[in-house]
């Protein structure tokens, strides 16, 4: 009977808070890749296609209709897939699906997370297979370039760094993602060591800038966070929609003080010279 | 009925190009930078007002509707081929995939025409929401034809 109790007490502990998962949700801006670009498409319901030198990869369905989504999945599923980025079957998944990144995500965001995506309505809309050139269809070489590329660990906070800067790097680094984009990669499409946030090609023949201070420190810090909040930098100029998406699904909705979490720690990295492009 | 028109305002603008067609490359390169200039000067504030940023005043948002309707047919005659080896932030892919960014082009066109017509309405959440839209046909416009930096 005890026992019993103590189980349902540690059980209800355990349970993730949907609330907090939304805006999790937001901070590592799921809704883009896991929904269609289109006006009223079904958030989450997948089908965004995401061109890389690789192929096309379709991001899938992730609400929790049990055979179109992920309905099935236990929250252990959840955290091996965001931790380890291996399928409930063991398969490897491909690294457009951003867990080199969500790896760092603390235990307590993932069950956030995962509450809040267990709360979505359901859709029953097929996920689209991936369109890869040859040789890349085959999961089995992603063993490989896990093996060189991958670090799977949640963010331990560095306690020279003070909370501000920890929470702005865990922003930017766990949640974010911000450097799939704008680090360089490397001929195997692993991050160029040395080289964070100098900027990057990226397919389709565009770029990202460099996020380092040797470009950043042109801005003031109202400057960055105006076009944080709406894209559109004092001149006029609209980001390009890539960068756009991130600022409407992400950066803007940040609260005030994760923000300026975010831009602090951008001004700490070390100034790195432009990527030559 | 719109789109032929635009249509054919598209492939006017480009036959006056190509009647040009002895003004200097460094010089349509410029031309069309400054059409862009001011595509920023009359975008930014609409984009503030839309995101409530900056106060709503229907008065500027009408004024430069209108001015960003002329400037969206602007630029592209700038896109000669003899610009191709000039230094700019133009993508090569303006020249080699000349129907993605006709069909690119042709899009703002629109938006910024909408953004006009329900400018002149008084339906400010119509307005915003189409500010948005021409927000993204500019975005797409530069994720797949324009170099930063
Ligand atoms: C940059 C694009 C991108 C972002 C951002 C992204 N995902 Fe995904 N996600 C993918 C892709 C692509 C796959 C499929 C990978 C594969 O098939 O190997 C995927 C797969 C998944 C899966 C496994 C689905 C299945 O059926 O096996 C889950 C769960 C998931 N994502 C959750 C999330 C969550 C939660 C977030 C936000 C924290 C997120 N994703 C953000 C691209 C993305
Ligand atoms: C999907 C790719 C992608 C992701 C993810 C991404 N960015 Fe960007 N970012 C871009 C591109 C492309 C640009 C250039 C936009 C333009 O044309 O103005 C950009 C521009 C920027 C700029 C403007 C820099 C300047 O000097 O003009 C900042 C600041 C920025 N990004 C911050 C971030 C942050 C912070 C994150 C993570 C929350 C992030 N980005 C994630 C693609 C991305």
């Amino acid at each position: 009977m005890l026992v019993g109790l103590l189980l349902c007490a540690s059980v209800a502990l355990a349970q993730g808070d949907a609330k907090r998962g939304e805006y999790l949700a937001k901070a590592g801006g799921c809704v883009g890749c896991h929904t269609e670009a289109r006006d009223g498409a079904t958030r989450y319901a997948g089908g965004r296609a995401l061109k890389t030198p690789f192929g096309t990869f379709f991001g899938p369905n992730i609400t929790p209709h049990p055979q179109a989504g992920i309905g099935r999945w236990t929250e252990a599923d959840f955290i091996r897939a965001m931790r380890s980025g291996v399928r409930p079957d063991g398969a490897h998944y491909y690294p457009a699906f951003p867990y080199p990144s969500f790896t760092r995500i603390v235990d307590q965001d993932l069950r956030d997370l995962w509450a809040y995506l267990r709360s979505l309505p359901p859709s029953a809309r097929a996920s689209r297979p991936h369109e890869l050139r040859f040789p890349f269809g085959w999961r089995s070489l992603v063993w490989g370039w896990k093996l060189l590329f991958f670090k799977p660990g949640s963010f331990a906070p560095d306690p020279g760094r003070g909370a501000r800067l920890n929470r702005g790097a865990y922003l930017v680094n766990a949640l974010g993602h911000c450097g799939e984009c704008h680090t360089p990669r490397n001929f195997l499409g692993g991050p160029k060591k040395g080289r964070e946030f100098a900027g990057a090609s990226l397919a389709g023949g565009g770029g990202s800038p460099n996020l380092t201070p040797t470009r950043l420190k042109k801005k003031d810090d109202g400057e960055v966070k105006d076009f944080l909040l709406t894209g559109i930098t004092p001149d006029g100029d609209v980001a390009a929609e890539s960068m756009a998406e991130v600022v409407r699904n992400t950066t803007s909705q940040l609260t005030p003080q994760d923000l300026d979490a975010l831009i602090a720690y951008l001004r700490s990295l070390p100034p790195l010279p432009d990527e030559p492009k | 009925m719109k789109k032929s028109f635009f249509a054919v305002g598209l492939a006017m603008t480009l036959a006056t190009g190509a009647a040009m067609a002895q003004v200097k490359p460094e010089i349509l390169v410029k031309q069309r930078q400054a059409v862009m200039t001011l595509q920023g000067k009359y975008f930014g504030p609409l984009g503030a007002m839309a995101q409530g940023k900056a106060p709503y005043n229907a008065q500027i948002v009408q004024r430069n509707a209108g001015f960003l309707d002329n400037l969206s047919r602007m630029p592209w005659d700038g896109f000669d081929p003899s610009t191709k080896g000039e230094k700019s932030h133009a993508l090569p892919a303006v020249f080699n995939d000349d129907a993605k960014f006709k069909e690119a082009a042709s899009r703002l066109q629109n938006e910024t025409a909408k953004l006009y017509q329900v400018s002149r309405g008084g339906d400010e959440a119509a307005v915003k929401a189409q500010i948005g839209a021409v927000g993204k046909a500019c975005g797409g416009y530069h994720e797949n034809f324009r170099q930063k930096q």
